[in-house]
C-alpha cells in the first residue's frame, strides 16, 4: 500500500493541525525519507496557501494556523534530519531596518519563506546598516529582505543598500524590500532586487531570484 | 459657522460654509516648527482647525517595568516597548490561554486622569471648534492582549475565547464612551485598522463574526446619544466597507490611496449616506512634495468628495514626523481657497 504525501498537503490546506501531525506520523512510519515528506507532502501545501493568500481567497488567521500545522509538523521530521540531508532552498535574512510598531506581515513573509523550504533567519528589528553590512559579509545568504513600516524609516531602506555598495558586498546578496508605505516604483529607485506586496508574493519571488521557477 | 457647525453639517452629509479640515495626530516635530514651544491646544487656535482631536488615553497609564530599555505595562496587562517613535510595540501579551480569562482584572473606564485633556478641551473649545474623542476598536485592544497573531488563530482554534475578550473589552468601550459623551464630546472616532495595502486581514466571514458585532455596538452607543462617530481603518476596506458602513457610521478616515481607496469611487458608492475624511496623501505628497502638488492634490480630493456635502479634509493617515511642516500649511491653504461651497472648482 503506497502512502499518499498528497493528503498532508490537503489536510494543511483545510487547516486541520493535528490532522498533518497524525499523517506525517505515520508517513514518518511507513519509512518514507524526511526530506520526501517535508518536499512533497508540506511544502505544496504552504506553496498553495502562499498563492490564495497572494489571491486574497484566504486571510491571515488562515496562513497562520497552516503556518501551525507546518511547524508541529516540522518539530516531528527535524530529528530525522542532519546538517546534510536536509536541503534547503535557499538562505534567506529578514530585518527591519528601523523601528517597529507591530511585525505581523514580516513575520508572515517568515512564515511562508520557511513553508517552502527556505532557511529563514530573522534578524529583528531596528538594524543599523553598519551591522546589516556586518552580517551580508560573514555569512552565506542568498537573499536579504529589508522592511520599514513607516514612511519616516524608508528612507534607511535606501541607506542600507548605499551601504552594501560602498562595503563592496551588494554584489553576493539579492535584495527585497516591502512594508506597508514600499512601493515597486521605491524599491527600483533604490537598485533593490525585488519587491513584494505581501507575504505571499513575497515567498513566490524569492524562489524566482534564486533561479527557481 | 463655526468649526463645530461645519463638522457637524459634514458628517450629515450637507453642505457646510468652507470644508471642514481635521487630523487625528499631528506629530510634535512638525507643531513645533510651525509654531515652536506650542501646545496642541494653541496650535488648534492657531491653525483655526474645525476639529480638536484628544487621542484614547485608556493605555497611557504605563507602568515602568525598566525604564533604561523603555519596556512598560500598559492598562490591559501586554508588556510593550518604546522604540525611536512615539508609539510601542507589544512584547507579552497579556492573556497566554483562556484560563488567564479567569481571573482577567480589566482596567477601570472611570478613572478621572483618562479624561483630564478631554476636559480642558471641553472648556476650550466647546461650541467653537469640534471636541472629538477617540475610542480604541475591541478587535485592536484584544490583539495586544491576546498577542496579534495568536488572536487571529484563536478566530479558527477558540471561538470562545474570541468572544469572552471581546465582551470584556466591548463593555470597557461602551463606558469609555458613555463617559467621554457626557463629558462633552462632540464627535467619536473609533481608532483600529482592519486592513493591509491590498486586503483586510481577516475574512469577510470573520468580520461579521467577531469584529462588527461590537463596532455595531459602540456605534449605536454615539447614535443612541444623539451623537456623530467616524470609523478611522488603513488600507483596503472595500470587501468590508459595506458591513462598516451598517453598523452605522457616520463618517470614514482616512481612504488611503496606496490601498486602493479612491475617493471618487467611495463617494460613488457612499457617498449619499456617508462623510467622507480624508485623504491628501501623506507618504509621498504632504513629506516629499512640492507645494504645486500639495494644491494639485487638494483640489483634485476636493472635485471629487465634497460635492454635496460630506467631505472633511485630512491627510491619508497623519501629520507624521515625515511630513514637511509647509506642505500642511499649504494644504490647509488650499483647502480654503477651494473648499467654498457651493464649489467653484
Amino acid at each position: 500500500m503506497m502512502f499518499d504525501l498528497k493528503e498532508i498537503s490537503k489536510r494543511l490546506l483545510e487547516l486541520n493541525v493535528s490532522k498533518v501531525e497524525q499523517l506525517t506520523k505515520e508517513a514518518i512510519n511507513f519509512g518514507i525519507p524526511a526530506q520526501k515528506i517535508l518536499k512533497e507532502g508540506l511544502i505544496p501545501g504552504m506553496e498553495q496557501v502562499g498563492v490564495l493568500f497572494k489571491d486574497g481567497e484566504i486571510y491571515i488567521p488562515e496562513v497562520l494556523v497552516a503556518a501551525k500545522a507546518m511547524k508541529s509538523a516540522m518539530s516531528l521530521l527535524q530529528p530525522l534530519f542532519n546538517k546534510e540531508s536536509m536541503k534547503y532552498l535557499g538562505k534567506v535574512a529578514i530585518v527591519t531596518v528601523e523601528g517597529d510598531l507591530h511585525d505581523i506581515g514580516k513575520n508572515l513573509v517568515i512564515l511562508m519563506m520557511q513553508g517552502i523550504g527556505f532557511e529563514v533567519i530573522d534578524l529583528g528589528i531596528d538594524q543599523p546598516s553598519e551591522k546589516i553590512v556586518e552580517f551580508v559579509k560573514q555569512t552565506d545568504i542568498q537573499i536579504l529582505g529589508l522592511s520599514a513600516l513607516l514612511t519616516t524609516t524608508m528612507p534607511k531602506l535606501r541607506e542600507t543598500i548605499d551601504a552594501l555598495i560602498t562595503a563592496g558586498v551588494r554584489e553576493r546578496v539579492k535584495i527585497m524590500v516591502g512594508g506597508a508605505p514600499v512601493t515597486q516604483k521605491y524599491a527600483t529607485e533604490i537598485g533593490a532586487d525585488a519587491y513584494a506586496p505581501n507575504a505571499g508574493a513575497a515567498a513566490e519571488k524569492a524562489k524566482t531570484l534564486i533561479g527557481y521557477a | 459657522m463655526t468649526g463645530k457647525e461645519r463638522i457637524l453639517k459634514a458628517l450629515q452629509v450637507q453642505e457646510p460654509d468652507l470644508i471642514p479640515m481635521m487630523e487625528l495626530m499631528i506629530d510634535k516635530k512638525v507643531k513645533d516648527a510651525i509654531l515652536p514651544n506650542s501646545t496642541y491646544e494653541e496650535f488648534m487656535d492657531y491653525l483655526d482647525m474645525d476639529a480638536a482631536v484628544v487621542v484614547d488615553r485608556t493605555v497611557e497609564k504605563f507602568e515602568a517595568l525598566d525604564e533604561a530599555k523603555g519596556i512598560v505595562r500598559d492598562q490591559w496587562g501586554t508588556i510593550r516597548q518604546f522604540g525611536k517613535e512615539a508609539t510601542s510595540h507589544p512584547i507579552q501579551s497579556a492573556i497566554q490561554s483562556e484560563k488567564d480569562l479567569d481571573s482577567y482584572n480589566p482596567p477601570d473606564p472611570d478613572l478621572e486622569f483618562r479624561y483630564g485633556v478631554l476636559k480642558s478641551f471641553v472648556k476650550r473649545f466647546k461650541g467653537h471648534r469640534a471636541v472629538v474623542a477617540s475610542v480604541t476598536d475591541v478587535f485592536t485592544i484584544c490583539q495586544a492582549i491576546r498577542g496579534t497573531e495568536q488572536y487571529f488563530i484563536d478566530y479558527i482554534e477558540n471561538p470562545s475565547l474570541v468572544d469572552r475578550l471581546n465582551e470584556i473589552v466591548l463593555k470597557y468601550n461602551l463606558k469609555y464612551i458613555r463617559n467621554c459623551l457626557e463629558i462633552g464630546a462632540d464627535v467619536i472616532v473609533i481608532s483600529g485598522d482592519y486592513a493591509a495595502n491590498e486586503e483586510p486581514m481577516m475574512s469577510p466571514r470573520h468580520f461579521k463574526r467577531y469584529i462588527f458585532p461590537p463596532l455595531k455596538a459602540m456605534v449605536s452607543e454615539v447614535k443612541n446619544r444623539g451623537s456623530y462617530c467616524i470609523k478611522h481603518t488603513d488600507g483596503n476596506i472595500w470587501k468590508l466597507f459595506d458591513m462598516i458602513v451598517e453598523s452605522g457610521i457616520d463618517g470614514i478616515h482616512p481612504l488611503e490611496p496606496v490601498a486602493g481607496m479612491d475617493i471618487g469611487e467611495v463617494k460613488k458608492k457612499y457617498g449619499d449616506r456617508l462623510c467622507l475624511m480624508g485623504n491628501i496623501d501623506c507618504g509621498y505628497t504632504l513629506s516629499w512634495g512640492t507645494l504645486e502638488e500639495v494644491r494639485k492634490e487638494v483640489k483634485e480630493c476636493i472635485q471629487r468628495a465634497a460635492p454635496g456635502g460630506g467631505h472633511i479634509v485630512a491627510s491619508s493617515n497623519s501629520i507624521h514626523s515625515s511630513v514637511n511642516p509647509q506642505n500642511f500649511l499649504e494644504m490647509i491653504k488650499a483647502t480654503r481657497e477651494y473648499g467654498k461651497y457651493p464649489l467653484s472648482v
